[in-house]
């Protein structure tokens, strides 16, 4: 016997966590995209796809985000910090990609100096993890050594039942449990079994890429240049990515007033690292990409001990032209270290 | 783990109000800027951290924020002064704040130059251009307690006679007896009047040929010129471990989260930017 919430009494969690003051998000369908959103109803969550479209991060890490708001009158300069909006929240329905994602970036945000909008969130969020049953031909977690019930940076994991009626719920954390001590009257005790795990296949052996990444005769390697040749800069695996953490800080507003925001960048861009000389450390679009696969795979583990990729796929998903960390990694796996 | 992760503290990217108190040109758009911190607080934790070698981010809002070195020395800290050349939107904002206006700062951030570990060596500072403003601060702060410190020379060179910055510490530094000062201009750069040496400073260094013997040297430069420098000092007889340079980036947050400052595995903004030759020499000159 294992306590067990079963579906048709999600509706009354997503009721009573909303009337214990948390706000509830999951993944959600919308128009043509998908994203983890806040919802009213349990009706609301697309708990049937794959993964959504964009990552968690944005609900951590927004895309665009105001730090201080600045005003300078008579030779005084007045700033008001923004914090992020306060609030307990449960994000239901989280992929256990998504979640390591976070676990993955806890570290960087918090090494010497804090980023108090990252943790913030962080502190107030619930994670409720489903185990996945099924995967789609891009998911790549367990070639990153993770897995489809991967429980990092999960607060509650939960084991689809065999008959996709609910699911079986582990507490892994204090959060977890005080967040389902809220809805500790719709669980119930059950022998059901679960259903089996979905099935990711190996793409790549991840030791041997990366001992070839560690080897500085590769930095220059010719094969940078083949397999980025075909990038177009457009950024778009590092936006959808749960774990790229690249911002900029830009003010909108004017000398009297405006605002200092952190935003979304990318290592895809070539302003990215340009300097006000006009030297570009990384100018050609085959460094960017070197320097992409070199953070997470080897600079990142490297300082914090854990790769910067959850293998949710998304890269290689949505790309424009069809490149990705899988085929980098798949190619690097073959060449000679 | 989420169990760990860490308690909220202060917004580290709420920089520090500065009010301009000094403004210098030091050269045709190089400017030197004299600071001081409107709150008590910002100034005592400056005084408790700063070391001569880190750097912060100079900001005008509405403009944005600009990385520089503190150019003023670790032995001086009622102020900061920070030097600079006019040429992006940030610097421009800069360059036309005036006396009494408020600009923000952000820092000190970064590693330092360890001069404690210089105590009874001889110092040899090689500087190009505009890129005397972070050995200035080292000099400085060496020159403020001169007794510690053996033999000090410093070789100096910019492309004209009119780029040479600090001028007034330039004569100040000649007339110093426990001073060796060589200032060179690049061939085409004389004035009329120019009574020091003509050439580039990789060549001057060589003719000046200090003794490796119980030195370290500090250089810091254009990229080309560090490159040929380094050459010098090589065949000069230096240790890599004995030369010291400091390297800059582009960067955003100066505290290794915005991901654009690191020269293959090693960000510039914590791990540097003050780093040994011999360092880096080990990082992938393609990403330099």
């Amino acid at each position: 016997m294992t306590r067990c919430l079963f579906s048709n009494k999600l509706e009354n969690c997503v009721t009573l966590w909303r009337s214990a003051g948390y706000s509830v998000i999951g993944p959600v369908r919308k128009d043509a995209t998908s994203s983890y959103a806040a919802v009213e109803h349990a009706a609301d969550f697309d708990l049937g796809m794959v993964l959504p479209d964009r990552s968690i991060k944005e609900l951590f890490f927004p895309q665009t985000e105001p730090m201080l708001h600045y005003t300078i009158k008579q030779q005084a300069i007045n700033t008001e910090e923004f914090t992020p909006p306060a609030g307990k929240r449960i994000i239901f329905g989280v992929r256990p990609c998504d979640a390591s994602g976070l676990s993955i970036d806890d570290p960087l945000f918090g090494w010497d100096y804090k980023d108090e909008y990252w943790f913030q969130r962080r502190n107030e969020s619930v994670i409720v993890t489903i185990a996945c049953t099924k995967a789609d031909d891009f998911c790549l977690c367990t070639s990153l050594k993770l897995a489809p019930d991967s429980t990092n940076g999960s607060d509650i994991l939960l084991r689809p039942l065999e008959n996709n009626n609910g699911w079986q719920v582990e507490e892994l954390t204090e959060r977890g449990r005080e967040a389902f001590s809220a809805i500790a009257e719709l669980l119930q005790e059950a022998s059901e079994p679960t259903a089996p795990l979905a099935v990711v296949p190996e793409m790549f052996n991840l030791d041997t890429c990366v001992a070839w990444l560690q080897n500085p005769e590769n930095f220059e390697s010719k094969f940078w240049k083949d397999i980025s040749m075909r990038c177009i800069g457009c950024g778009s695996c590092t936006y959808l990515c749960p774990t790229c953490h690249c911002f900029d800080i830009q003010d909108e507003g004017d000398t009297y007033s405006g605002i200092r925001r952190k935003n979304w960048d990318s290592c895809s861009f070539a302003l990215f690292t340009m300097h006000t000389s006009g030297h570009n450390p990384r100018s050609t679009q085959s460094a960017r990409w070197r320097q992409r696969i070199m953070h997470k795979f080897n600079y990142f583990p490297g300082k914090f001990s854990v790769n910067s990729c959850s293998g949710c796929g998304r890269c290689t998903r949505q790309c424009p032209v069809d490149m990705g960390i899988t085929e980098t990694l798949q190619k690097i796996s073959t060449l000679h270290p | 783990m989420t169990e760990n992760i860490q308690s909220v503290q202060k917004n580290i990217y709420k920089p520090a109000v500065m009010k301009i108190v000094g403004r210098h040109d030091e050269a045709p758009g190089v400017k030197t800027m004299r600071l001081e911190f409107q709150n008590p607080a910002d100034h005592e934790e400056f005084r408790q951290k700063y070391r001569t070698g880190m750097f912060g981010l100079y900001g005008v809002y509405g403009e944005g924020e600009s990385t520089f070195c503190v150019a003023s020395p670790e032995t001086r800290t009622d102020y900061i002064e920070c030097t600079f050349r006019q040429s992006g939107r940030v610097t421009s904002a800069l360059a036309n704040a005036d006396i009494g206006d408020l600009i923000t700062f952000r820092g000190p951030y970064g590693n330092r130059f360890p001069i404690e570990t210089f105590h009874g060596k001889n110092l040899l500072f090689i500087s190009g251009g505009i890129a005397l403003p972070p050995t200035r601060s080292v000099i400085w702060s060496c020159l403020d307690q001169r007794e510690k410190f053996g033999k000090v020379t410093i070789i100096y060179g910019a492309r004209t006679v009119a780029d040479l910055v600090y001028k007034h510490e330039l004569d100040e530094w000649q007339e110093r007896a426990d001073v060796d000062l060589v200032l060179t201009v690049d061939p085409g750069g004389e004035s009329p009047d120019w009574k020091n040496k003509v050439g580039f400073v990789p060549t001057v260094l060589e003719e000046a040929a200090p003794s490796p013997e119980n030195c370290i040297a500090v250089i810091c430069g254009p990229p080309i010129m560090i490159k040929f420098t380094l050459i010098s000092l090589k065949k000069l007889g230096f240790d890599e471990t004995n030369v010291y340079t400091t390297l800059e980036n582009r960067m955003k947050c100066g505290v290794g989260k915005c991901g654009r400052c690191n020269v293959g595995s090693i960000y510039v903004c914590k791990e540097g930017p003050v780093f040994t030759a011999a360092e880096v020499s080990r990082m992938p000159a393609a990403d330099l």
